[in-house]
């Protein structure tokens, strides 16, 4: 009872399944010109045998302002597909244009066709009549060395002149790698009269230059040579532009940048396997995406820490103009567990913005099983040391810095050794201190025996005497050299006395100098103060000035 | 009212440099040493490096792989504190799981880092002068030496001979550098197209010698010597933030 109650279960479900139908629509251009002429394409999907549509004409209602005809289907028998197309030129005035739902008829079934919208606008470009043009579309703003500048060459033609194909790029710029290479196929526009041509500009020293970049393209002016050919010409195109090229700026400049410039973003890391083994390799693969000079980016490195061992960086390298750059890391994990792979952090030098900009590939959890290898510092075992003898600690791991607030350091590190002022100072004390220390010695010394002092200083007055004896000899001063000659005499023997050289009389010269003409001595103090007790006159002692001079000489020996 | 103002402006600047100091050390713990460098680098274009800072940026350096420059900061933190525990450590971990090389520590070195250069010097200048005042003081003032003034000159001079050996461990300590480029080529002589005889890695720590045509004469931790270019080196003594070799030119 029950297998017969599910038999007309399933029959009535049969009956009750719909053939399900899908319908998608496509218009070419997506946005049209002011009567420019477009193609639309409907494709239908079903469940069902399609075959071919009826009356599909009757059925579309253009709204006013649009003319559409239907050009034609595709279908094939037993297929469950069909594809209808249409033709049309888009109203003059601009708006959006609504194509009704209507009916595509099938033998098998009706499909129903939802509403279509046109867009008409002015800003695409499209032009009805006029010559064809050639328009250079390059950023205008200060460009960076080493940046990937991309630019083009927009070719627009008209109804009347269509632009069919170019040739002969050339580009005259010093200071610029020109590349057309990965952007070599020329696209054509969305109105199908004119191309674009692309091209990548690298800009390799500052300063500024004259950009010149020319071309030809050919042009189809639309009349008919013959029924096969219609004329064309070539039209040849010539843009010149000033440019400013800079080197990116220093200031903010993060110590990890790489050389990337542009607007690049980053994709989600992508692990080879999430769920691995202890020291099984797995692969991260890291893609950045986004305008700018990708293929000049320098690897980020990324170290190994406790949790893993990463090898060196492998990557794919992307054709030019993919616009995306992949970095490939091996990673071994060395411990079981729940564990993240590290983040990854990217700076990149937008050059709108002219600001250092920083991306992070973020980490990614990864299961890794097994058992934590034993912990043997096999690197600082001895195998020279005995048997038992433990292995010497290490400290491996950094410990969490901790970093005190507001404590004043140093702006350089340099030892009080290098300090001028420490040595210059040391060496003043020093030296002044040393010349003290003599003075006071000598001082000293001195005062310990003063009778240094005292027979210099009459050396001193024995030669000023004898000088005084010899000026009053020449000026024939007889008194005066007598007075002279009596000084010296008192002054060179009172250091030998122990007295004071004005209280020595002619008999303590006589004391100090035993062997000296006595009779002589006498006449000179006797001339020296003989106007005080009535002398001689004093000429006969001139006769006896070299052994007067005699005299002092050997008093002088003395001292 | 106007000590109630510079209070609060003072609480304010208080509370604002704390924020600051703690910004790289809350970005290191998060993972993002690169923020956690630029932190701590504006911190130290500020106020000028100290020990804890310099440990703290090796750690961040070791972090984003740059061994040369994490050395350079380990290796100057222990300058200005010869015990630092993060610049120790830092110094152990890249010698055991970096791989680099450091000469090892002669016991005069030993014996100089237990108080630094500066100690050292200062030391030694108090000894020298200590005894140099001892002798002359009596001298100039005439008199024989009394007790004070013995007991000083032998102090004096027990600490200016002990201060001797540090001096000379903190002038070989000072005679090293830290090499900076990922592979180094170790030369026989000073010139560009010297022989080679081996090389040497980023991180590296060498003694340093004399100096000549763009080279210096380096001795490795192996008791290698040999010449090495001058512009891949960086002393650790005369800096305070490494220098910047590793920027790169605008491609």
């Amino acid at each position: 009872m029950r297998a017969v109650f599910l038999c007309l279960l399933a029959c009535l479900a049969v009956t009750l399944v719909r053939a399900e139908n899908h319908v998608t629509w496509e218009i070419t251009p997506p946005v049209c010109g002011p009567g420019q002429p477009f193609r639309l394409q409907v494709r239908i999907e079903s469940d069902d045998v399609l075959g071919p549509a009826n009356q599909v004409g009757k059925e579309i209602k253009p709204p006013r302002g649009m003319a559409l005809r239907f050009s034609g289907q595709v279908f094939r028998a037993n297929a469950t597909e069909a594809t209808l197309n249409f033709s049309g030129v888009a109203p003059e005035d601009e708006g959006n244009y609504v194509l009704p739902a209507f009916n595509a008829r099938f033998p098998s079934q009706m499909v129903q066709v939802p509403a279509i919208t046109l867009i008409v606008s002015s800003k695409t470009g499209y032009r009805k009549e006029g010559r064809a043009r050639a328009e250079l579309v390059l950023p205008d703003r200060t460009f960076y060395v080493g940046e990937k500048i991309a630019g083009s060459v927009v070719m627009r033609g008209s109804e009347q002149e269509t632009v069919t194909g170019t040739f002969g790029l050339e580009c005259e710029a010093e200071g610029f790698n020109f590349q057309t290479e990965g952007a070599s196929f020329t696209q054509p526009l969305q109105d199908g009269h004119g191309l674009t041509k692309t091209f990548e500009l690298t800009p390799i020293r500052a300063g500024q230059s004259e950009f010149s970049l020319s071309g030809i393209m050919l042009v189809n002016t639309g009349e008919r040579i013959s029924s096969l050919n219609t004329s064309g010409r070539d039209r040849p195109f010539n843009f010149r532009r000033r440019l400013t090229v800079e080197h990116v700026p220093e200031t903010g400049r993060p110590a990890d940048w790489g050389g990337s410039i542009g607007k690049l973003e980053v994709t989600p890391p992508d692990v080879s396997n999430r769920f691995p083994e202890v020291g099984e390799p797995i692969k991260l693969k890291l893609t950045l995406v986004g305008e700018g000079n990708l293929e000049r980016i320098i690897a980020p490195d990324i170290p190994g820490s406790d949790t893993w061992d990463i090898a060196p960086t492998s990557e794919k390298r992307q054709r030019r103009g993919e616009d995306r750059r992949t970095f490939i890391y091996t990673l071994v994990p060395r411990l079981p567990g729940e564990l993240k792979t590290p983040a990854v952090r990217f700076s990149t030098f937008n050059p709108d913005t002219k600001k250092f900009e920083e991306v992070e590939f973020i980490s990614v959890s990864v299961k890794v099983s097994g058992n934590a290898p034993a912990k043997v510092e096999l690197v600082t075992i001895d195998p020279a040391a005995q048997a038992g003898t433990p292995a010497a600690k290490t400290v491996t791991g950094l410990l969490a810095p901790t970093v005190a607030a507001g404590a004043k350091g140093v702006t350089k590190i340099e030892p009080l050794a290098a300090s001028k002022p420490f040595w210059l100072s040391n060496g003043v004390l020093l030296t002044a201190l040393l010349l003290t220390t003599a003075g006071v010695s000598i001082l000293g010394y001195l005062a310990a025996h003063p009778e240094i002092l005292i027979r210099r200083r009459a050396r001193r007055d024995l030669r000023l005497a004898r000088r005084a004896a010899q000026d009053a000899l020449r000026r024939q001063d007889y008194a005066g050299y007598a007075h002279a000659m009596a000084q010296g005499l008192r002054a060179g023997a009172a250091p030998l006395l122990q007295a004071e050289p004005l209280a020595l009389t002619q008999s303590d010269i006589l004391r100090a100098l035993p062997t000296a003409n006595a009779p002589l001595v006498a006449a000179v103090f006797l001339a020296a103060a003989g106007e005080k007790y009535g002398a001689k006159d004093t000429r006969q002692t001139l006769s006896e000035d070299a052994q007067l001079q005699a005299m002092l000489n050997t008093l002088e020996a003395q001292l | 009212m106007s000590r109630l103002l510079y209070l609060l402006a003072f609480w304010c600047l208080g509370a604002t440099a704390t924020l600051t100091a703690g910004v790289g050390e809350a970005a290191y713990e998060r993972g993002d040493y690169v923020g956690a460098l630029q932190a701590w680098r504006a911190q130290a274009e500020q106020e000028g490096v100290t020990a804890d800072l310099l440990a703290a940026l090796g750690n961040a350096e070791w972090k984003l792989g740059h061994k040369g420059r994490a050395m350079v900061c380990w290796e100057r933190a222990l300058l200005l504190s010869p015990r630092h525990p993060v610049a120790t450590a830092g110094i152990k971990h890249a010698q055991g799981a970096g791989g680099a090389d450091r000469p090892t520590q002669t016991w005069s070195e030993n014996y100089a880092a237990f108080l630094g250069a500066d100690g050292w010097l200062i030391l030694g200048a108090l000894g020298f002068w200590g005894t140099l005042l001892a002798v002359l003081v009596p001298k100039l003032r005439r008199q024989p030496p009394g007790d004070w003034a013995q007991r000083i000159l032998i102090t004096s001079a027990t600490v200016f001979a002990l201060s001797i050996p540090g001096l000379y461990g903190a002038y070989t300590l000072a005679s090293r550098a830290v090499v900076r480029r990922p592979e180094v080529v170790v030369k026989l002589t000073p010139t560009a197209l010297g022989e080679t005889l081996n090389g040497t890695a980023e991180g590296d720590v060498l003694r340093t010698g004399r100096r000549f045509n763009g080279h210096t004469y380096v001795t490795s931790a192996d008791g290698k010597g040999g010449w090495v270019k001058s512009t891949e080196l960086e002393p650790i003594w005369g800096g305070a933030l490494p220098a910047n070799l590793d920027q790169k030119q605008a491609p």
